[in-house]
């Protein structure tokens, strides 16, 4: 199920609404923003940035049946914005060795990745990848995964890059499957090569009768997929992963800054003025119970 | 820390103008200078050299203008330029000082004075001229024996008790000290040197500019300042000399006069905060700059503050020590149990400031020790101010106050013993959700939860809104501006969403913790020309609407804010010892919570208990463990001279007296040593001046009232023969206190009238039912006499025919409420019996009082006189009529409460709660102390069984408040709920998912925050449904709310930001909200002026509820309306309150699955 019918009806609800009202400046803005999104149909966020073309559509998620005048409904693309937020906040909590993705600009159900494969047959392959999330996550099927060049594996579609994922994930249960577990799978299939109801027959073929063909075809595919490294990134969107040759002018800085940089919250400096305090002593649940030193503070 | 910060500069380029500006004749020519000091030194010496002391004025004179003179020369002498050049340490000295130190001149220059016995001029003159050579020379000076002894000298003479230093002298004197200090700070030899320096010259005193130094520590003004400024010198350059530390420790009286002398200014702090704002309930800094007693004491702890942040770990851990034997536990213990509302009120607000203002660590975890740990009559004082939590008045809102400071310091010791504690045994979950603890709300359950309960009557406004940006979310709702007659610009391309991603990413481990909006360097490939420069706030491009709308805007903002909130909370917690997660500590490990109405069951686990006595009047003598009896009684005297002077009242240290049952009141007599001096003072102010020194400090309480008649002749409190006597009536003091507050001290009054009941006064046992809305209304009868008096205060007097003697025989601290006696009988009888008026004519009559007056007595929220012209007076007021009219009824058919049950049912759930509750609870023993009357709050009563989960008081008694939103003040209900909010903002799951986590099944005894809300939700509706023109007052109250919020907004633009919310209403939830009408009220333009506010709010038709009601009614129907205006309003407040509030635990909800935890703090910290 999704939102959809809600979308259109909490639009309904507030047109009949407005001719009621009889007054309605606010219909000025209104065909203004209409047109612009017509062409997309219903199916997506109300904001849409940039007038980029929108990936995204409305969530599905918590509001089940909007309620009648549907207010704390309208809330629901928060909903969305936010289970993809936390997936992607689980993701960044998981440390997936080698894994790296960015939400796309655009649309938060579109994710660009890429794939560090550190040994086994693919060592030092470098995947780039977009994940697309289905719009009525959680509760539809599973993310796609699809490489940006087909890689020469029995699970990956040979012409459209995708990995077969729906194998791991036959039916996506919210709260059980999150989206870390598809970056995971994604990277363990390199290192753990399944060859059952291939994507890629060939690939599965002669992993299982010549494994020296098979090897030296991952190699090329390895190689031709690095010589697309530095490629301009297949979507165009600000925040697809992109590689560029080291440019210490750009890159050394970056570097530093990314292992000094500890974050902190945001206004920090004029926040409290003491924090962290605490003199319990580890294990203890009493008070004061740490009576040495000072707390940093 | 400013301390230091105005330190430095004096450091060491002290005094450029004096020191730079080389002048005179000497500059010119070393050689001529030398030879003019030559000169003049022969004639001095020929003076000094003379046997016989002459007493001839000629010869002082003479020997006053040659030492001014060679000493001016002396200051100017640049130091001889040494071989290698530089004028280092080791530079020889100029020729002028070479001669001086050979031929010992200023030793024989002093000798001489002393010889001729000093007089007051010659010292003065002598201080000055030492003051002007340190301050000025160009060369250290000190470093040499010949110059710092006779200076040791002539201050020895200064601090000799027969010469003295002479009053007119102090400011040289200290001047002088200062120098000292100033120039020791550069040069650290000296400090040993002074140490070192003969003690046989110094006498008793190793340190003797210390000794000095130290009486005028809390001294006012400059010269207290300059003292404090050179003690803190001595202390930051002796914080790595252990010998002079432990000098200091062990030698001096620095530290216990620095604490006792906390204990006396304290004392002398307004016993009463009067305020006229409604909705004040926290001391700023613009409230108590004008405050000169306050002034003095803010100026010593921020020393104290200084002291521990500078100095040696010995010093510093022998001040926390005395702070809290010295201060906290026998003063500021006490002051927090007075009996009185209004003293519970200042106590708790200055608590409050005091721990705003502490900022060294260690000196706040002395604090919070105190709060959390010391026993006062055996609840923590903690537990004493949480029960405060359910009281109605301004007390709540001043113990919220505090409370909310306690939770911004993110301090694991506080919240272990508010809630998590509590929680931590994961009894409060069914056994199969605990794995739940640790879940965050992924998919938007929770906050849709808590957006689902935004009552259907409140959406209609937010339905109408929605409607103008039809798409429903709030993207860009703000930014297109809910101003129907705007019509709306062109939507900004908000990437709001991507904002959020990118600060998620930056948030991750990227750099730069600001959300650009665009990505950097990257323009997004189809964006057209316009996209704002701020996209991602939409807040920012509001325009300015007239309407005043914009209140349901920016759920966005919350967001926003929320994720800012847990940020930095979860930053500031990040060095916990555990993460609270339902797994560590273990829920097994953990002890069992206490049951709440008996906090002293846990007294052995806490080994700090132990540590430090209960009273410390009863080892006074040698409270502080380190110091031997004697010396701290030495240095209570000396405490005690030091103050005598001063004017201030009284009775600070015996408040427990008047409230507690007889045994704790001799040990404390000794404490009143140091009020004694406050007496004749105190007298007057009885009208029958029988007072003995003891009853005094129960009557200083009253000073502030100055009009009860009674306080003079109540027995000494601790006079033996009357203990029993005292005992009883502390009841009834008790009584008449809980009065003052009406119901919501109820808890109090409650207990005491069992008091009544159980022992003198059987005739009150018929009243007792009864009895509360007859305090109440007796208590309450003053603050707008004009409006409000009726019958109702002689038929609330009928039914306790004992009342009054006892309340003679008590005294003061239970005058509050029956102040209006004497007041209405002797003092005020025309405005008594004044006919309700209209508004103006009641502001005009406010007005008309000086606010230096007597306050109007028996004002619950502590808001003294000036409170009949705010809206939270008039909340209290009309209670207090409700009450009064019910009572009527029942003083006419002697019924007991049932009569006036459905009023009160209807309008006052509260105190229906107390009312029935009392009868059917098991009755702790009379512990004549009211404030751990836990059971009150309808939860932890004693009988609670000990498995039973609790979550516990604090938990408990906010959830209870916050039920009863609808009753709440608009100004409770912000503070309430920001509270709940704050604690939300804690990242560890077991407190999280007590509050956030919707989905979780808590055990059927444990109410959780979405019932509480939901029963909120169900009164609104139920309110609404009853009310037609519900819509319409929902929106003018946001409308006022907005209003009021701009103007707070714009009135003080400096104030920190944090609190700042975007939203307008949100922000109007700030601490300070409607700051606009004023806060202190010494000056009678600044209660002019708020009146005159408060009469535009009410003109102008924000107000209009109950200015309609206001004008034309009078009598019973005037009352019933203005009760029914006033529930009216706090309802619709209420609802407004309600739907923001849970728009923003949507949003923490929503926050808490997004954010990210931070590294403990030693991998963080750069």
């Amino acid at each position: 199920m999704n939102l959809n019918p809600f979308w259109s009806m909490s639009a309904n609800t507030s047109r009949t609404q407005r001719t009621d009202g009889g007054e309605d400046q606010s219909g000025h803005g209104e065909p203004r923003a209409s047109p612009a999104r017509l062409p997309f149909g219903k199916k997506q966020l109300p904001p849409i940035p940039k007038n980029a073309t929108p990936v995204t559509k409305p969530a599905s998620t918590g509001a089940p049946a909007p309620s009648a005048n549907g207010t704390h409904a309208s809330y629901g693309p928060f909903y969305l914005e936010y289970s993809l937020l936390a997936e992607f906040t689980l993701v960044i909590r998981q440390k997936l060795p080698g894994i790296y993705v960015q939400p796309s600009y655009k649309s938060a159900l579109m994710w660009f990745g890429v794939i560090f494969i550190r040994h086994g047959l693919y060592q030092d392959g470098v995947f780039k990848f977009t994940v697309y999330i289905p719009d009525n996550y959680p509760d539809g099927e599973c993310p796609k995964l699809v490489f940006d060049v087909p890689v020469f594996h029995p699970l990956v579609d040979p012409v459209s890059g995708e990995l077969d994922v729906r194998r791991a994930f036959t039916k996506w249960r919210r709260n059980h499957n999150h989206i870390w577990q598809v970056l995971m799978y994604a990277r363990t299939v390199f290192y753990k090569i399944n060859t059952t109801e291939p994507l890629n027959p060939e690939a599965a073929v002669l992993y299982e009768k010549d494994v020296q063909l098979f090897k030296s075809k991952v190699v090329d595919s390895v190689t031709l997929c690095n010589s697309h490294l530095f490629d301009q990134p297949k979507m165009e969107d600000p925040y697809a992963i992109s590689f560029s040759p080291w440019n210490p002018a750009v890159h050394d800085e970056a570097k530093e800054r990314m292992f000094t940089c500890k974050r902190r919250p945001d206004d920090h400096h004029k926040g409290s003025q003491v924090s962290g305090l605490s003199w319990v002593k580890p294990g203890s649940t009493q008070p004061f119970s740490k009576e040495d030193g000072p707390p940093p503070s | 820390m400013s301390w230091l910060s105005r330190l430095n500069p004096r450091g060491p380029g002290s005094r450029p103008g004096r020191s730079a500006a080389p002048s005179g004749p000497c500059t010119a020519d070393p050689e001529t200078c030398l030879m003019v000091f030559e000169n003049h030194w022969r004639q001095l010496s020929w003076v000094l050299e003379q046997q016989e002391p002459s007493s001839s004025s000629d010869d002082l004179a003479a020997v006053r203008n040659h030492t001014d003179q060679m000493l001016c020369l002396l200051a100017e002498e640049r130091p001889a330029e040494s071989a290698e050049g530089g004028p280092a340490a080791g530079a020889p000295m100029g020729p002028i000082l070479e001669l001086v130190v050979t031929e010992n001149i200023l030793e024989r220059l002093v000798q001489w004075h002393l010889r001729r016995g000093l007089d007051p001029d010659s010292q003065g003159a002598l201080l000055k001229l030492f003051e002007m050579l340190i301050g000025q020379s160009q060369q250290p000076l000190l470093q040499h024996t010949a110059v710092l002894h006779p200076l040791l000298r002539l201050l020895g003479a200064c601090a000799d008790p027969d010469l003295g230093c002479p009053l007119a002298l102090e400011n040289s004197l200290v001047l002088l000290l200062n120098q000292i200090c100033v120039s020791m700070a550069r040069q650290p030899v000296v400090l040993e040197m002074l140490f070192r320096a003969a003690p046989a010259q110094q006498g008793s005193t190793n340190l003797l500019i210390f000794s000095l130094l130290v009486p005028f520590i809390h001294r006012d003004g400059a010269i207290g300042q300059q003292a404090r400024d050179a003690l803190l010198l001595v202390m930051a350059t002796s914080a790595s000399n252990e010998a002079v530390a432990r000098y200091i420790a062990e030698n001096s009286y620095f530290c216990p006069v620095l604490a006792t002398g906390l204990s006396a200014l304290y004392s002398s702090l307004p016993r009463k905060i009067e305020v006229r704002g409604d909705d004040w309930h926290a001391l700023r800094r613009e409230d108590w700059m004008s405050v000169s007693s306050l002034v003095l004491f803010m100026n010593s702890l921020e020393f104290c503050n200084a002291v521990v942040q500078v100095a040696h770990p010995l010093v510093r851990s022998q001040l926390l020590d005395y702070l809290h034997n010295g201060f906290l536990v026998p003063v500021m213990g006490p002051a927090l149990h007075k009996s009185s509302v209004d003293e519970m009120i200042a106590s708790t607000a200055y608590l409050d400031l005091f721990l705003r203002s502490v900022s060294e660590t260690s000196l706040l975890k002395t604090f919070l020790r105190f709060i959390l740990l010391h026993r006062h009559d055996n609840d923590t004082i903690l537990d004493t101010l949480l029960t405060r939590i359910s009281s109605n008045s301004r007390l709540c809102m001043v113990s919220l106050s505090l409370f909310r400071t306690l939770l911004s310091l993110n301090c694991e010791d506080v919240m272990l013993q508010l809630v998590l504690r509590y929680l931590l045994p994961c009894t409060h979950v069914m056994l199969s959700q605990r794995r739940a603890i640790r879940e965050t709300d992924l998919y938007g359950k929770s906050a849709d939860k808590f957006l689902s309960l935004i009552p259907e009557c409140c959406r209609l406004n937010a339905a109408s809104s929605a409607e103008r940006d039809e798409d429903g979310a709030f993207w860009a709702k703000a930014a297109s501006g809910p101003g129907v007659e705007s019509p709306a610009p062109p939507r900004p391309s908000t990437p709001s969403r991507l904002a959020f991603f990118i600060r998620q990413q930056s948030g991750g481990g990227g750099p730069g913790g600001g959300a650009p909006s665009t990505p950097a360097g990257s323009e997004p490939p189809q964006s057209g020309a316009s996209h704002p420069p701020c996209p991602d706030s939409p807040m920012h491009q509001q325009p300015a609407n007239a309407d005043g709308l914009d209140w349901d805007s920016g759920y966005l903002d919350y967001l926003k804010d929320s994720r800012r909130g847990i940020e930095v909370c979860s930053w500031a917690c990040r060095d916990w010892s555990a993460p609270y997660d339902g797994e560590n500590p273990s829920p097994s490990a953990a002890a069992p919570p206490p049951p709440a109405s008996n906090p002293a069951s846990n007294p052995a686990s806490n080994p700090a208990m132990a540590m430090f006595p209960e009273h410390f009047s009863l080892q006074q003598g040698g409270g502080g463990t380190p110091p031997p009896g004697q010396r701290m009684a030495a240095v209570v005297a000396a405490a005690r001279s030091e103050w005598s002077g001063s004017e201030r009242d009284s009775g600070e240290w015996d408040v427990t007296i008047g409230k507690n049952n007889s045994i704790s009141l001799t040990p404390r007599s000794k404490k009143r040593s140091l009020q004694r001096e406050e007496v004749p003072r105190l007298v007057p102010s009885s009208s029958s001046s029988t007072s003995s020194s003891s009853s005094s400090s129960s009557s200083s309480s009253s000073a502030t009232h100055s009009s009860s008649s009674h306080a003079a002749s109540s027995p000494a409190p601790h006079d033996p023969a009357s203990v029993g006597y005292q005992a009883t009536c502390n009841g009834t003091a008790a009584q008449e206190d809980g009065c003052s507050d009406s119901r919501d001290r109820g808890l109090e009054v409650k207990k005491v009238k069992r008091d009544l009941g159980e022992r003198r006064y059987p005739d009150e046992n018929a009243n007792r039912n009864g009895s509360l809305a007859t305090c109440s209304s007796h208590g309450r009868a003053a603050p707008p006499p004009s409006v409000f008096h009726d019958g109702g205060m002689s038929d609330a007097e009928s039914p306790r025919p004992n009342g009054i003697p006892c309340r003679g025989a008590v005294g003061a601290p239970a005058s509050d409420g029956d102040a209006s006696k004497p007041r209405r009988a002797s003092s005020d009888p025309p405005e008594a019996d004044r006919a309700p008026q209209s508004v103006e004519s009641l502001i005009r009559e406010l007005l008309e009082q000086a606010p230096g007056e007597p306050p109007l007595p028996g004002d619950a929220g502590g808001g003294g006189g000036g409170q009949g012209i705010s809206i939270e007076a008039f909340t209290q007021e009309l209670r207090e009529l409700e009450e009064r009219a019910r009572e009527r009824g029942r003083a006419a058919g002697r019924q007991e409460e049932s009569a006036g049950d459905d009023l009160s049912s209807e309008r006052r759930p509260p105190p229906q709660e107390e009312e029935q509750q009392p009868p059917s609870e098991p009755k702790p023993p009379p512990t004549g102390d009211p404030k751990a009357d836990g059971p009150a709050l309808g939860l932890g009563s004693p009988a609670r069984p000990l498995n039973k989960p609790y979550t516990g008081p604090f938990m408990v008694v906010l959830f209870a408040k916050l039920e009863n939103m609808l009753q709440n003040s608009l100004y409770v209900n912000i503070l309430l709920t920001g509270i709940v909010a704050q604690l939300a903002c804690y990242p560890q799951p077991l407190l999280r998912s007590f509050l956030l986590n919707t989905n979780m099944v808590f055990q059927p005894s444990v109410k959780s925050l979405i019932q509480v809300l939901g029963s909120v939700k169900n009164r609104i509706e139920a309110f609404a449904a009853s009310h037609d023109d519900f819509p319409a007052m929902l929106k003018k109250a946001q409308q006022y709310l907005v209003a009021r919020g701009k103007v707070d907004w714009a009135d003080s633009p400096g104030a920190v930001p944090t609190l700042r919310r975007s939203d307008s209403l949100v922000k109007s939830r700030k601490p300070s909200l409607g700051e606009l009408i004023l806060r202190h009220t010494n000056s009678p333009t600044r209660a002019r002026h708020a009146a005159q506010l408060a009469l535009a709010h009410v003109r102008d038709g924000g107000q209009s509820l109950h200015s309609a009601l206001f004008k034309g009614a009078g009598g019973a129907s005037f009352i019933e309306k203005q009760a029914e205006a006033l529930r009216v309003k706090n309802a619709v407040y209420c609802a407004v309150v309600f739907c923001e509030f849970l728009k923003e635990l949507a949003s923490l909800a929503q926050e808490h699955a997004v954010t990210l935890p931070f590294p403990h703090g030693h991998e963080a910290e750069e």
